[in-house]
């Protein structure tokens, strides 16, 4: 679970004396929208979006006697004119949820990956937490979700992780979520399984309450009155 | 009244699965005692099985798998691949007996003996992709079925309805890059339910793209739900690719008495489905549709659903 894993270790960069209109092309050949900005000795200057590159464009509304002039002062400028060189970066030990609760408060949508001597090592972006999260959960795996209504003291998640073992079933991910009784957790294993009326029968006659899903999620839906 | 053949053998309930599984045997008693108990019987042409030649399912599995799954029954293990495929030493046989008399029904539909046909296998099909066994099945029926068509009677546009509860992944992903065989799939909705594919997005790769359709159904659903989506999704779809002939993966497990999913239709909403895939094979097909059993656990409610579909295709 550490950014190292799952950043992208190719990361595509350039030069802080490259032209507006080279981080505009390289961006857009390699679909991203942040590049990093290094020197010669792989140390990280700062980042460049393509949010800071259509800032720099000409605007549609410029007086069109102008515009000729407005786009040579463009093509004058260089990545280090519009670069953002107080970046927020990460450690290659960094965790996921390191990066996923700075991405949530600073709505930065990638850092660069930083080693202690400030070498670019790799960049993460949302789209590879999202990756991330997809593998945690097991979405991509074979199963079937059920949700459980437990009561928020301790030994439960055990007996309910021993039961479906028993069965030799595998769990793809597990999730606990808050229910609207307090005192009571909705708990949902997701199981790379086919089989489950079984386990169904099994956990009901355990005495656990087994909710359809659909009903946990309907309830965090906005009530109309 | 069409002429509709029932494929129904013995030798089907000798894939023996753990006491606890819900893919028994009990299952095809019970629908032959539905269609028995109907006085359906005398009034249909009987299919027996027949053993395939292994070389129509090497048409969608790979070869090695074939021999895996074989060394398995022969070794004598009791599951292949994960917990839920439960088998036995016949596995095997019967999974090559349910491809055959798949195939041999094919062909007496093909040769006029038959209007359509409806095929009463074990083990399913649906869920087995070219190289794995998954969600209780071994050979993809279905799949191998199409292959059939095509290379011995040059079908040249398939199109199969699976509207088995669970999505056919092994199905959707043979196809997807196919645009000669159209793949359409209503299911509970992957974030749910096994197997975790067959959302709305998932169209078909390549020259495939726009003939595989999916249309995921939330848990709690019912009848209502399922017109809205096949009267959207389905029947326009199936307007434009004009299917020579239709395949369908019949599953009754989206039953409101079936524990196996969390979507309620009612056996009135089976008979609606079946009723507008017929009305589809008479406009597109020449009538031609065969219906190939995959998942359907509750004993209790298979007699009558079995028994309503089998009316149905005969147009009683």
């Amino acid at each position: 679970m550490f950014v190292t894993n799952s950043m992208q270790k190719n990361v595509i960069t350039i030069g802080k004396e490259a032209s507006v209109f080279e981080a505009r092309d390289k961006m857009a050949a390699n679909s991203i929208r942040h590049l990093p900005v290094i020197d010669s000795e792989n140390n990280l200057l700062g980042v460049v979006t393509d949010r800071d590159v259509r800032s720099a464009m000409p605007s549609v509304f410029a007086d069109v006697c102008n515009l000729e002039e407005e786009k040579k002062k463009v093509a004058e400028l260089k990545v280090k004119d519009i670069m953002t060189t107080n970046v927020t970066t990460v450690s290659p030990m960094h965790t996921l949820q390191d990066a996923i609760m700075l991405i949530h408060r600073t709505r930065v949508g990638a850092f660069p990956v930083v080693d202690e001597d400030g070498k670019l090592k790799g960049i993460i972006s949302v789209r590879d937490l999202l990756r991330a999260f997809v593998n945690v959960l097991g979405i991509e795996e074979p199963g079937m979700l059920l949700c459980i209504l437990v009561e928020n003291k301790q030994g439960q998640m055990k007996r309910i992780v021993d039961a479906i073992t028993e069965e030799k079933i595998s769990f793809g991910s597990i999730l606990v979520a808050r229910y609207w009784d307090e005192g009571k957790r909705a708990v949902f294993p997701y199981l790379l399984t086919n089989n489950v009326a079984h386990i169904k029968r099994k956990l009901k006659s355990m005495g656990f309450e087994l909710l359809n899903p659909m009903e946990w999620y309907l309830d965090q839906l906005p009530k109309h009155d | 009244m069409r002429k509709t053949g029932f494929l129904h053998d013995d030798r089907y309930l000798l894939h023996r699965t753990a006491s606890y599984h819900p893919e028994c045997s009990d299952r095809l008693k019970a629908i032959y005692k539905g269609i028995e108990d109907g006085e359906l019987l005398p009034k249909l042409t009987l299919i027996k099985a027949k053993r395939a030649d292994q070389r129509w399912v090497e048409a969608v599995h790979h070869v090695k798998y074939i021999m895996r799954f074989e060394e398995a029954c022969l070794y004598g293990l009791t599951e292949f691949e994960s917990a839920d495929n439960q088998m036995c030493r016949e596995s095997f046989e019967v999974a090559l007996l349910a491809v055959g008399g798949i195939l041999d029904t094919l062909r007496m539909m093909m040769e006029g003996q038959i209007d359509n046909a409806f095929c009463s296998v074990r083990p399913p099909g649906h869920h087995a992709e070219v190289e794995k066994a998954m969600g209780f099945c071994y050979f993809n029926n279905v799949a191998i079925a199409a292959r059939y068509l095509q290379s011995e009677y040059g079908i040249k546009r398939v199109g199969i309805v699976d509207f088995d509860v669970h999505h056919g992944n092994g199905t959707q992903h043979i196809f997807e890059a196919d645009p000669s065989v159209f793949y359409y799939s209503i299911h509970e909705h992957p974030s749910f339910a096994f197997p975790g594919t067959g959302r709305e997005f998932e169209k078909g790769i390549g020259e495939g793209e726009g003939f595989t359709m999916n249309s995921p159904v939330l848990p709690g659903q019912s009848d209502k739900e399922y017109h809205k989506l096949l009267e959207r999704d389905l029947f326009p779809a199936f307007d434009v690719f004009r299917p020579e002939i239709i395949l369908t993966s019949t599953g009754f497990d989206a039953h409101e008495d079936d524990d196996m999913s969390g979507i309620n239709l009612t056996t009135k909403g089976y008979s609606w489905i079946m009723e507008r895939v017929v009305e589809m094979a008479d406009k597109y097909s020449d009538g031609r549709l065969i219906s190939l059993l995959e998942g359907g656990y509750c004993l209790q409610r298979l007699p009558e659903l079995a028994k309503n579909h089998v009316e149905i295709l005969m147009g009683k």
